[in-house]
Order: C-alpha cells, then structure tokens, then sequence
C-alpha cells in the first residue's frame, strides 16, 4: 500500500496530466473487457508492463511482486473453472477416470477459462497503471472533475491525509511499547494492541478537533476549497492513447480467435 | 507612540472543563514589531493567540483589533482571521492536505480571492519559504522542518498584518531553528508584525523588541530585553534562567574586565567585541 503511494509520486510518468492515464487506463479495460480476444488482452498485457517497467520506471521485482497477489486468486479460480466431470465421455481433449467418472479438460470450457484469466490479468495491469504512475490526490482531482460530491471528495482528502498522520502516530506508541517489552508474550501483545488502538483513538478525536481550529484560524466556513495544480494536456501524449485504443479494437475485431 | 494591532484587556477564560487559563491578562501589542512572549509549558500563550484570532472568547474582558473591541459579529470575525494569522505548533495539526499546492491555497481562497490571484499568492509565498522545489511531493514525505515551512506559507499566502508563531523552534534542531527564525525576521522586516510564544530565554533576548512573561494566565513582567533579563527577582519568580550572554556580561563586569558603563550586547558578536 504505503510502497505503491511512494512509486505513485516517483515515476517518470508523474507530470502526466491524470485525465490522460486516467482515461488511458479506464479505455484499455473496457475494450479489453468487450473484446473477445486473445491477442488484445496479451497485447494490453506485454504493453503496460512494459510500459511501467521501462517507460515509468516501475522495478520489476517490485511490479512482479505486485502482480502475485491477485495471479494467484486468478489462477485458482481459473483451474477450477476449466476441470469438468461427467459419467459420459465427452469432448474432453484429455481426461481421465476415477469410479466410473471422467474428469477432464473440454476444449471450450477452456477457451473460456483462459479468456476470463486474460481479461481479468489485462484489466488488473492496467488498474496497477492508474495506481502506479497516478497519486490518490489526483486520482480524486479527476474525480472532482466528473462531479463527485463535494462531501466524499472532501472527506477522501482527509482521510488520505490522516492516514499516514495516525500512522506515525500508531508507529510512535508500538515504538514505545516495546521498548517496555510490551509485546513479549502473547498475553501482554494482545494487551499492548488494545491500548494502541483505544488510544490511536483518542488520539484521532484530539487531532480532528486540532485540525478543526487549524482550519478555522484560516477562515473556515463548513466548505474547504482549495486549488488542483495545473497539468497541461500532451498532444504527444493524446496522439498515443488514441493510436494506441485504435490499434486494440482493430486487433479485436479481426484478431479474434480461439485458443487450443 | 506607535500604532497598537492587538490588545488584551483584563481577559479572563476558562476551558469548559474549569482550568482557568487565562487570569485578567492585558498587553498591547504595537505594529510592525517582534514581540516575544515567554511562558512555561500551560501558562496560557496558546489560549491567548486562539483569542487573538476570534477562536476563543473571552469570559471577561475584551480583545481590540486596530483599537477597536471585537464584537464577534461573523463579518468581523472574517476580518480579524484575514489579518491575523496563526502558525500552530504542531504542522501536522495544521496541514489538512497532502497536496501542498492545495493546503496553501486554501486560506487565500477563503478570503475570496479569484483562481489567479490565489495562484499568484500561493507561488509567492512557496517562493518565501523556498520550498517550491518540493511542492509536488506529498506531505507524508516531508520531513518535520520542510513541513513547518508549508506552515508559515500557509499562512503568508493570506498576507495578514500580524502573524503569531507558537512555539516555532520547539522540535526543531538548531540548524533548522536558525533557518525558521531567519524566515520569521525576513517577514518582519517587511513590515508584518510578529508574534512568538517560546521558552528559550537566548531566543527570546536576542530576538525580540518587546518581551512578555506569562506565568499561570498572567503577565508577571515586561519589557524590552534588557530590562527583563536584568531583573533578578522577576527571573526567580518566573523559574526562567538568565540568557547566557547576559550571564557572562555581569561576570566581566563582576571580575572589572570591563566597566559597568558598557551596554549590555544583545548577540553573541557584540560580547566577542567586548572581550
Ligand atoms: N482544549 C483544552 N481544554 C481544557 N484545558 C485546556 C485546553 N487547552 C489548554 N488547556 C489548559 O489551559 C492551560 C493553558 O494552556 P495553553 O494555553 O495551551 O498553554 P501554553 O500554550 O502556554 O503551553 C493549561 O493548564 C492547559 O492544560
Ligand atoms: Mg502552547
């Protein structure tokens, strides 16, 4: 999470303006998700991953890394998706018996199967291409942009700002509990987590109200309105995103295919 | 006799849950000057700024803004915020936006400014503080002194006719003190008056024009520095120590190296030169 919000400020595509990578983003996965199309999703796939890699400067451990978490769920589900049984032989391409059962692999369920886990992985690299190259404050400057309410775009401010101020603050007390030898045994660590948390708490509620009188100090009056930073538009940048959605919807229209 | 900004008259307050914080406090506070108010941990500095500001209202007594009472009518209050500004202790209370762009433009934006004059403001007083270099970096990246920065311009942006800093040098090492404090003269001398609460006796002996000391929500004595920091008994009373400078000038003169005619240096260069 934190490593993800400190490569979000720390890429080379960082000065981009974040209606071009949100919109980048947010077209792949639809044509992706649309298309029927093995080539699309491998090539959304080789792309961005290569893109965050070379072009973004995103390490690739760190991207592979990344990648495991939902891979291995996708995996899984896509295993069970494409083993089916029956007491007849059907069109499986391999199967074998088990008491009178045939378990096996039929070529469509397979196809299926291996369309859904190549969506679904195009659209997860393409998400970790908004995540990555694009902090959550501009995420949600995009958001404003498309007429969010105010209410939830001023409290998603706050929040991502408070979490790494209560974070600290978490840090700071865990700090000082073990230097007491407060996590020594398991009894004590369940007792040393229950103070931390009713006293993040606390905490949280003095800072709220401290935050409170910060703002007021500066004219508060129930409705905080602040500046976004100006990003200007790249044509280059433009010029690529629409080359580059064309080209996938050509290559799904006539690229189709089956896998097997 | 110089213009008065603010003054305190007689202001008595309590927090709700009965600590009396402030006890029949008055002062003045003239324009254009560096006032320093000295004051153990819980005397009351704090309580005082946030009545400076219209935040807290006094039980008794009153607040003047440019001689005038404040009646806490909300077009006042709008005004009294606009040009009285706060640079809290702690930055982290203070900055509500991870965005530093966006933390800055919020006062300014608030006294209705237009987008261009707010962005005007906002890159001027990123340029004071120097820290445009870091003004796309997240303030969860920022170290405590880069933060306190973001603090003081948050506030310059507003251009206010006094600025109260508490507290400034509090966590700070002496390097990044000496920076915040060079800041806080460059202000001055611009022609904002300013405001410190501290508790370091050097600073407040070399810093100030005029120096106040709270004890328990009172002021048990003022003056210029000299005259403060030479009142032995003052200085008992009020648990503060003696500035070292001062201390090694009355030895000097204890031990005849120079005779008591010689003023009193206010710097440490100025004590080099008398040895
Ligand atoms: N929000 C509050 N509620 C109750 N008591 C408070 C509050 N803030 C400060 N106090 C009390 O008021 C007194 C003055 O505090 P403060 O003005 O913060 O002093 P200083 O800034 O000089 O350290 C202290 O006794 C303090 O404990
Ligand atoms: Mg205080």
């Amino acid at each position: 999470m934190i490593d993800i919000d400190q490569y979000a400020y720390n890429n080379n595509f960082s000065s981009f303006h974040p209606l071009e990578k949100s919109f980048f983003a947010l077209f792949t996965i639809l044509i992706t998700l649309t298309a029927n199309s093995f080539m699309t999703s491998i090539i959304v796939i080789a792309v961005i991953s290569l893109m965050l890699i070379t072009a973004a400067g995103i390490p690739f451990k760190f991207y592979l890394k990344l990648l495991f978490i939902p891979l291995s769920f996708l995996i899984i589900a896509s295993i069970t998706a494409v083993v089916s049984f029956s007491r007849e032989l059907n069109n499986y391409f391999f199967y074998f018996e088990l008491g009178g059962w045939f378990f096996g692999l039929e070529s469509k369920s397979l196809n299926t199967a291996v369309l859904l886990f190549l969506k679904s992985f195009a659209s997860i690299c393409c998400l970790y291409f908004l995540t990555l190259t694009t902090p959550v404050l501009e995420i949600i400057s995009v958001l404003r942009k498309f007429k969010l309410p105010e209410i939830v775009i001023e409290l998603m401010m706050l929040i991502y700002r408070f979490i790494f101020v209560l974070l600290d603050t978490a840090d700071l007390i865990r700090t000082s509990q073990l230097s007491r030898l407060g996590y020594s045994s398991i009894k004590k660590s369940f007792f040393s987590i229950a103070k931390l948390i009713s006293n993040l708490f606390i905490r949280a509620y003095y800072r709220a109200q401290g935050l409170l009188t910060a703002l007021v100090a500066r004219g508060y009056d129930g409705k905080i309105r602040v500046l976004e930073r100006k990003y200007s538009f790249s044509y280059k940048n433009i010029m690529i995103i629409i080359l580059f959605e064309t080209f996938l919807i050509i290559i799904s229209i006539f690229g189709g295919g089956n896998f097997v | 006799m110089s213009k008065k900004v603010l003054e305190a008259e007689n202001v008595v307050f309590n927090y709700p849950d009965g600590t009396n914080a402030l006890d029949g406090l008055s002062l003045s506070i003239e324009k254009g000057k560096k006032i320093a108010i000295l004051g153990a941990n819980g005397a009351g500095k704090s309580t005082l700024f946030l009545h400076f500001n219209g935040i807290l209202k006094p039980k008794k007594g009153n607040i003047k803004f440019r001689g005038k009472k404040v009646s806490y009518k909300k077009k006042e209050l709008k005004n009294l915020r606009k040009n009285i500004g706060i640079v809290f202790q702690d930055p982290d209370m203070q900055l509500f936006s991870s965005s530093v762009f966006q933390e800055i433009s919020f006062g300014p934006l608030n006294l209705g400014l237009s987008e261009t004059k707010t962005r005007e403001r906002v890159d001027e007083a990123m340029q004071i503080m120097e820290i445009t270099n870091i003004k796309d970096k997240p303030t969860h990246l920022l170290s405590y002194g880069q933060k306190k920065r973001i603090s003081i311009a948050d506030i310059l942006a507003m251009k206010p006719e006094v600025i109260i800093f508490d507290e400034p040098t509090v966590w700070l090492d002496p390097k990044h003190s000496k920076e915040i404090l060079g800041f806080i003269n460059q202000i001055n001398k611009k022609g904002t008056t300013v405001i410190l609460s501290t508790h370091d006796v050097d600073l407040a002996y070399q810093w100030a024009d005029y120096i106040y000391i709270f004890s328990d929500g009172k002021i048990i004595g003022e003056g210029n520095s000299e005259k403060i920091f030479r009142d032995n008994k003052l200085l008992k009373e009020s648990d503060l120590i003696k500035p070292w400078i001062i201390e090694v000038y009355e030895k000097l003169i204890q031990n005849g190296k120079i005779s008591s005619t010689v003023s009193v240096p206010k710097s440490k260069s100025e004590l080099f030169e008398l040895i």
